[in-house]
């Protein structure tokens, strides 16, 4: 799960090398989206902020 | 500004990305520091707004590239924050090593923060978007294409690493080992 950002990422500069700007937009917004969702996973415990 | 102006500022902001991904892999393997969650999800915001800067390079400067640049940098100092927000009471005790005396999630955000304040200033030039790629020679130039082709190495060598180190699943909270490496080297090796 934590390797799709990379490979969403990863493909999206490989479709900005090969000239196709709309497919690395494309795979840079899904990979965005998994980036938060993981993120989201991860950052449930409460946050103790009591100085 | 010049196109070949802009092209050069975006390739050094690529590098500084480059720059902090490839310091936060020799932590990794040469001082055997091996990066949490929310550190893995620091790295992918930096190779999220690196995107932002290849587009840039390759097909000229747009508002909605930097929108992309600004966007990845806005959700890594979202996990940053959170990060530093776990570990800010004192006493509650910090992550890995630090470097000049700060943690490397405290440096993530500042880092976030910079690259947010330094497109939003570059984004005051308006001659920043009139910049015609085509007037200095199309494409990124040999110093664009090697900071992205060094990029796109860096992205995939944090792929592999990553999948190493947690497979298909979620990775550990507080990672020791390359726990997907070792399970399919316990599978592959000799009996």
């Amino acid at each position: 799960m934590m390797v799709l950002p990379f490979v969403g990422f990863a493909g999206s500069v490989i479709a900005v090398l090969g000239g196709r700007r709309g497919v690395a937009v494309g795979l840079w917004l899904a990979a965005m989206a998994g980036t938060l969702v993981l993120f989201g996973a991860h950052a449930t415990a409460t946050l103790r902020l009591d100085f | 500004m010049t196109a070949r102006q802009a092209r050069t500022l975006n390739a050094l902001a690529l590098l500084g990305c480059c720059a902090v991904l490839i310091e936060a892999f020799w932590y990794q393997l040469v001082r055997g520091e091996l990066p949490c969650p929310l550190c893995l999800l620091q790295r992918a915001a930096f190779a999220a707004a690196g995107v932002g800067f290849t587009l840039n390079l390759r097909f000229g400067p747009r508002p909605s590239h930097y929108g992309i640049a600004l966007l990845g940098a806005v959700a890594g100092a979202c996990v940053a924050g959170r990060q530093v927000a776990l570990h800010v009471v004192p006493g509650t005790g910090g992550f890995g090593s630090t470097l000049f005396g700060l943690h490397f999630y405290t440096l993530a955000l500042i880092a976030f923060v910079a690259l947010i304040v330094g497109v939003s200033v570059l984004l005051l030039d308006d001659g920043v978007l009139r910049a015609d790629p085509r007037a200095d020679g199309a494409g990124a130039g040999r110093f664009g294409s090697a900071c992205l082709l060094l990029f796109l190495c860096v992205v995939l060598a944090n792929a592999v690493s990553t999948a190493a180190e947690c497979g298909a699943g979620l990775c550990a909270d507080d990672p020791t080992r390359y726990e997907a490496l070792d399970s399919w080297l316990g599978h592959a090796g000799p009996r």
